[in-house]
């Protein structure tokens, strides 16, 4: 079974640096730099981890989040959301997030915790 | 008037008897009497009575001959005598009052009574002087009047002072820079200062004597105004940094931090309301703006960073193992240097939180037994040169933010390894002391003076003696001390110089009482 994991941040240098660290690792990837793309990219492709940023323009990572739990489709797909924002973990944890991880991050923390949904 | 003839006296006249009885009854008066010859030069006395005798000091043979004006001594105009002259000039009967003296020179104030006695032509033959010491009612007079005197001079001059005060109180009111407005019990108003009318634009003849809910067609009428009026002041007094948040229509919306005193002393000021504005709209403002500015700071500071760290840590992952080995000594080396970068922007943001006293504090629930195992453990990889020890447990998780103590025992035990290049051992101690736990971190490198353990815990401070060999920005030890207060513990150190140093901290294993729930 293919490990599908999907990334979602509107700064595309992390996003390309979080592709390369994790298809290393074996993951299948799926990537989105347009957060108002996104939610229909998790409908279409199912994947078995969302990894989120918060602060993205036009809708913001938990505001997508608060979307997906309404979906019966893909409300049960776990969600972790990384940010650099002061006060993400509270955000994110209010909207619903499985997990939280602060940026900047130590790869083998993310590492760590994506394993931890995707097993 | 005046006295008739003495043979209107039931007694006969001519009778020595009765002559010798009349004298007796002169002696026996206890006003001094005096009669002068109004027919001889210069009208002398030529009779006068023991009374006389004793009020004046001078003994009968030395009063007769004399005109009364003797006694005046030297206060010879006084008003009296010109009203004593006219009536004598005039035949009349007067009483007047004059200072006298004594044969001993002392003065007594005389009531005398002067009487003229008409001969048969109806001329002024006689006049009998009768006179009383008053100078006791005088002097009583005097003193009443001095004290009078005195009284209204006092009243004068505390009248004065209470003006004087009012004007100082007035002055200081109408200088703050504070609105204030006193009411009377039914919320009309009594006063207003400059202030007030300059930050509401009001004109002192529309506030006055108005009720408050009435000012300025109700803009006024606001509902918390009216919640803290009649609903918290009645029983809360005095109610301090009440925010009221409103639209007014002229001036827009206005952010006020109101203290309201309602006057409890018995009297004509009580249950006046007194009520200082401050309007905080700008600072609200500002410290949003600062808010922001800190928030989007620290995001774009570390958004760049994220990819950076994770580049380098993939890096080092992906290295072959045949490579030159400085290629990964030199990838660690500038992953060290990122680390330290995110501990400055992290530390700078944490400061400037401190200061707004924004250190929002997410209480989970953390076992300190893995919370310090995975940070020495952290610390050990990074510093395979020093020998880490762990000692001790405890049976309680405590309630913190997980981060913000992750992030003191991370400084404090970088500061240990750093602070003791040349010595190889740390030592965690972790206890459990009465209802908290105590970290102790112990190194045995430079150690810190008695001087300057008072300061190491100020912001921008760093020992003068190291500074110069090891780079730092001063605030790491202020904010462990901060994040440590603000989970109502206690950070210190005990040290000696050359010794070593142990920086040791509590945190309470119960919450603190004064949360929300």
């Amino acid at each position: 079974m293919s490990k599908k994991l999907l990334i979602c941040d509107d700064d595309r240098d992390i996003v390309e640096m979080l592709e390369i660290v994790l298809d290393e690792s074996g993951f299948e990837i799926i990537t989105e730099t347009d957060s108002k793309r996104v939610l229909e990219l998790i409908s279409n492709t199912r994947p078995q981890l969302v990894l989120m940023d918060l602060w993205m323009p036009v809708i913001s990572g938990d505001q997508i989040l608060k979307r997906m739990r309404e979906d019966k489709n893909i409300s049960s797909i776990p969600v972790v959301i990384m940010s650099a924002a002061q006060d993400g973990k509270e955000v994110a944890l209010k909207a619903g997030a499985n997990g939280y991880i602060p940026k900047p991050f130590d790869i083998d923390k993310l590492l760590k915790r994506v394993n931890e949904f995707i097993s | 008037m005046s006295i008739n003839h003495a043979s209107d006296l039931p007694i006969s006249g001519n009778d020595p008897a009765n002559i010798k009885l009349l004298k007796s009854a002169l002696d026996s008066s206890i006003s001094g009497i005096i009669i002068t010859d109004n027919t001889q030069f210069d009208n002398p006395i030529i009779y006068c009575n023991k009374a006389f005798e004793v009020l004046s000091g001078y003994l009968r043979e030395e009063v007769i001959g004399r005109n009364c004006r003797f006694l005046q001594g030297n206060e010879r105009n006084q008003q009296a005598r010109e009203d004593i002259r006219k009536a004598v000039t005039e035949g009349e009967s007067i009483t007047v009052e004059l200072r006298n003296y004594r044969k001993g020179g002392e003065l007594f104030w005389n009531e005398l009574y002067i009487s003229p006695i008409l001969g048969e032509a109806g001329q002024v033959t006689h006049f009998i002087g009768v006179q009383n010491d008053i100078t006791r009612r005088k002097n009583a007079e005097e003193n009443l009047q001095h004290e009078r005197e005195q009284v209204e001079l006092k009243i004068e001059k505390r009248t004065r002072e209470l003006n004087e005060n009012r004007e100082y109180l007035d002055s200081i009111i109408q200088t703050i820079r504070q609105g204030l407005i006193v009411l009377d019990p039914e919320y009309k108003v009594i006063s207003a200062n400059d202030f007030f009318l300059k930050t509401f634009k009001v004109e002192n003849r529309d506030t006055i004597g108005r009720s408050l809910y009435d000012l300025g067609n109700g803009q006024w009428d606001i509902k918390q105004l009216r919640v803290l009026l009649e609903q918290i002041l009645p029983t809360n007094n005095p109610v301090l940094d009440f925010e009221v948040d409103h639209e007014f229509p002229h001036i827009g919306r206005k952010l006020m931090l109101l203290n309201a005193h309602r006057i409890e002393i018995e009297g004509s000021f009580k249950d006046r309301i007194l009520i200082a504005i401050e309007d905080i709209t700008q600072i609200r403002a500002s410290e949003n703006r600062k808010d922001d500015f800190l928030s989007v700071s620290s995001h774009e500071l570390k958004t760049p960073l994220t990819t950076i760290k994770g580049y380098n840590q993939t890096i080092l992952r992906l290295l072959p193992a045949d490579i030159n080995p400085k290629i990964p000594m030199m990838v660690n080396k500038s992953g060290k240097q990122i680390d330290r970068l995110q501990n400055i922007i992290t530390s700078l943001l944490e400061m400037s939180r401190i200061q707004s006293g924004k250190l929002v504090l997410d209480a989970d629930s953390i076992d300190m037994n893995i919370l310090i195992k995975e940070m020495l453990e952290e610390a050990q990889e990074g510093n395979p040169e020093h020998i880490l020890i762990f000692e001790g447990q405890t049976n309680h998780t405590i309630p913190a933010d997980e981060s913000q103590i992750s992030q003191v025992l991370q400084n404090l035990i970088t500061n240990a390894i750093k602070y003791s290049p040349d010595s190889r051992k740390i030592k965690l101690m972790l206890t459990e002391v009465s209802n908290y736990i105590k970290v102790s971190i112990t190194d045995y490198g430079f150690g810190i003076s008695q001087e300057d353990q008072k300061m190491i815990f100020d912001r921008f401070f760093r020992v003068s003696t190291i500074q110069k060999h090891f780079p730092g920005m001063g605030i790491g030890l202020y904010i462990c001390a901060q994040i440590i207060k603000q989970h109502g513990g206690t950070l210190w150190v005990d040290s000696e110089p050359g010794k070593g140093a142990t920086f040791s901290f509590t945190l309470p294993i119960k919450a603190k009482e004064s949360g929300d729930e």
